[in-house]
């Protein structure tokens, strides 16, 4: 066993750790602590040992970390971002403390055939999961979760993202290396290594990013010097909000189709690292671009291990719905090269919150993603394993009202399925599902299941639901059945909700 | 899907006989299993062992690590170090390993190569021949790992961007070696300085970098 260092951290508390590193990342080496309840994370390199860099991190531990987590609500974010604790400086190295990440995060079945890999115990890196050869020959199936677990997944990160920018900070290297996920059972992220942090204006970035997440503009400004005529060089891109938004755009991206949305058949260069610089920089291509096909992808250059995910002609983006494939637009195409128009984080979360309304679970019992999202046909199907809806599928198309008596289409619908639940963002427009819910409005109000065959919502919670095309109201514990056409008021508050039902019917 | 070609090459002659072959196969091993717990090294590489003492000998063809089994390395008894002929042989074998880039398709990335031998080149001539033809195989880098009794660190300067000399040839030291050369191996996926200079993990303290 090692020996345990016993040091002060820069706030004066104790700080403890074996001396043998764990683990090693680009930039910083971890030691654990006996207690298991910390690591310690000391950047490599003497040179940012500097008072500057040690003014950015006790910044990062205090003032930043209190903006967001001593606000109303903010032990939320502890389980979404791994914020530093304190700052160390030991053996002429400078460093920090962080809390050990939650055992889900670290995989408990590993590989398959007994875990051949040996990765049990070991942290769940989202490289694992966006990976299709991963997926396909490695990882153990109860390790896999299924493709909703992907959405929460997002959901969370898009999120964090979401409050990190709402703070005027950006994380400057975000990658699927340092977001852990847990798709097998919470469908939780956790965004790590947040001592990169970029303050506008204020402290230089230290690292430009991981390769396959480093923005277009960026690399291809690298070369660049960073400092012209004792100022930074503005021709020279760094990390920053924007670029952020490309790298959750490509995370995004990875997490719902196993491949990379810049690599594709283009060669730019003979040599592959100026061939990589340029297919993910100066020249990059979205390989589903809807005119310039140059960039496609050849299914002749893939490993059999890659398919089908890696081919986009069969599982292409759209299969993520239509509010998503408007933000991969906007991320792959105009926002490419144009970093204003890239997506939101806030975008990101809301339009996959709306997606996951739209998510069916698919009939087929094999089928390993086990969801899909209505492609608004008339004959839904499971785009990844091919099985047909069978039955009846009921739509619900959500309107409000913004003056009495009438109301408009807030498009935005919710695909009903068996056993599922209705919630208070779906019965009022002006709530909405993120950390500001209250304990009450987490829980759920109705639910939809088929019985006696019919579509009946069960109501649990709301007061005013009323069969609009009958004219009656339905109390509590009474049902309403969902037909064609019908028309139901879930609330008469200000915001509330009309259903108009459509039936999908494929017998 | 370009593929990380990492060429090994191993000195089996008599000079390596005993604990520091034995360390050898136990690093190999260790090598292996660590990369196959990394995520990104399993996408992308490929890994080729080439022993060499009079006559050079690929012990593993360019494998991808999921169906790799590092194949028996027999106790070195042959006299005869016969380096020029080893990296002679390595060459052909990249030329016909690895996939170069056309107009049409990607190539594999730039190969890297780790040298594991005390120094010497019996075939000091050929040596000398074969050192450009190394050099135009465009390595992403070349790692000498010097071992043995009075290693010579002249020869390998003239192709290796990097030389590391072992004060002992013990089995924790080439273990931690190993360790490294895997670090190493899966830098190119970790995140990359603004000064846009790969930081390589440190080498385990008891191996000096000379170069």
């Amino acid at each position: 066993m090692a020996k345990i260092i016993k040091i002060k951290a820069i706030d004066g508390s104790d700080v403890e750790f074996y001396d043998e590193v764990k683990a090693s990342g680009g930039m910083k080496d971890v030691y654990f602590s006996p207690t298991k309840q910390y690591v310690v994370a000391f950047f490599r390199d003497a040179k940012l040992n500097n008072p500057q860099n040690k003014d950015r991190l006790e910044t990062i531990c205090n003032s930043y970390k209190e903006r967001i987590f001593n606000q109303v609500g903010g032990s939320y974010w502890q389980n979404l971002l791994a914020w530093p604790d304190k700052v160390v400086q030991h053996g002429g190295l400078i460093g920090i403390v962080v809390p050990f990440y939650p055992s889900n995060f670290f995989f408990a079945k590993g590989s398959i055939n007994n875990d051949f890999l040996g990765i049990r115990g070991k942290e769940k890196n989202g490289k694992w999961f966006v990976s299709a050869k991963n997926q396909n020959r490695h990882l153990d199936p109860q390790e896999r979760g299924d493709w909703f677990k992907y959405f929460q997944i997002l959901i969370n990160i898009s999120r964090a993202i979401r409050r990190l920018h709402a703070a005027g900070l950006a994380h400057s290297d975000l990658s699927c290396n340092n977001v852990l996920v847990d798709p097998c059972t919470s469908g939780s992220g956790l965004i790590i290594d947040i001592d990169g942090l970029v303050v506008p204006g204020k402290y230089p970035p230290e690292v430009i990013g991981t390769p396959d997440f480093i923005a277009p503009e960026v690399l291809a400004t690298k070369h660049l010097p960073m400092v012209l005529n004792n100022a930074i060089n503005p021709a020279r891109k760094l990390p920053c909000i924007q670029t952020d938004r490309h790298a959750l755009a490509v995370l995004a991206y990875m997490y719902l189709l196993y491949r990379h949305p810049l690599r594709g058949k283009k060669i730019h260069d003979a040599d592959p690292v100026k061939d990589e610089d340029l297919s993910m920089g100066a020249n990059a291509l979205f390989i589903e671009h809807p005119t310039d096909k140059s960039n496609r992808v050849k299914v002749n250059d893939l490993q059999p291990s890659q398919l089908p995910q890696g081919d986009p002609q069969k599982i292409p983006y759209t299969v993520c719905g239509p509010y998503l494939k408007k933000l991969f637009d906007r991320a792959f195409i105009d926002g490419l090269h144009n970093p204003a128009s890239r997506p939101s984080a806030q975008d990101w979360e809301d339009a996959l919150l709306k997606t996951v309304d739209l998510m069916q679970p698919c009939q087929n019992p094999k089928c390993w993603h086990k969801w899909f999202v209505f492609d608004n046909t008339a004959k839904p199907k499971c785009p990844f394993c091919g099985a047909e809806y069978k039955g009846q599928l009921p739509v619900l198309n959500l309107y409000s009202s913004r003056r009495a008596g009438s109301f408009t289409p807030d498009d935005y619908r919710l695909m009903v399925y068996h056993n599922q639940y209705l919630y208070p963002w779906h019965v009022n427009r002006n709530i909405s599902p993120n950390e500001k819910l209250t304990a009450e409005q987490k829980k759920p109000v109705g639910y939809f299941v088929f019985h006696g065959n019919k579509w009946l919502l069960v109501n649990q919670r709301l007061n005013d639901l009323e069969d609009k095309t009958e004219g009656e109201r339905i109390p509590l514990n009474q049902a309403v059945e969902i037909a064609d056409g019908k028309k139901i008021l879930l609330s008469k508050e200000k915001g509330g909700r009309l259903i108009i039902v459509q039936l999908v019917a494929n017998v | 899907m370009r593929r990380l070609p990492v060429y090994i090459l191993v000195q089996t002659s008599g000079a390596m006989r005993g604990e520091p072959i034995e360390a050898i196969k136990v690093g190999l091993e260790t090598m292996v299993s660590s990369l196959r717990q990394d995520p990104f090294a399993l996408e992308s590489v490929h890994l080729s062992v080439i022993t060499f003492n009079r006559y050079p000998e690929q012990i593993l063809p360019l494998t991808e690590l999921e169906n790799m089994q590092i194949p028996a390395i027999a106790q070195p008894t042959a006299a005869g170090t016969h380096l020029g002929e080893a990296l002679e042989f390595m060459c052909k074998k990249i030329d016909s390993e690895v996939v170069l880039s056309t107009p049409e398709r990607k190539g594999d990335w730039m190969p890297l190569l780790f040298v594991m031998c005390d120094g010497r080149a019996s075939d000091s001539q050929l040596f000398q021949q074969i050192i450009p033809v190394v050099k135009q195989k465009h390595f992403g880098s070349i790692v000498a790992c010097l071992v043995g009794h009075n290693p010579r660190k002249e020869n390998v300067e003239q192709f290796a961007g990097s030389v590391v000399n072992m004060d002992t040839a013990d089995s924790s030291t080439i273990r931690s070696f190993f360790k490294w050369v895997s670090a190493s191996v899966s830098v190119g996926n970790r995140s990359v300085g603004a000064a846009d200079e790969i930081i390589l993990p440190p080498p385990p303290p008891e191996v000096h970098t000379i170069v």
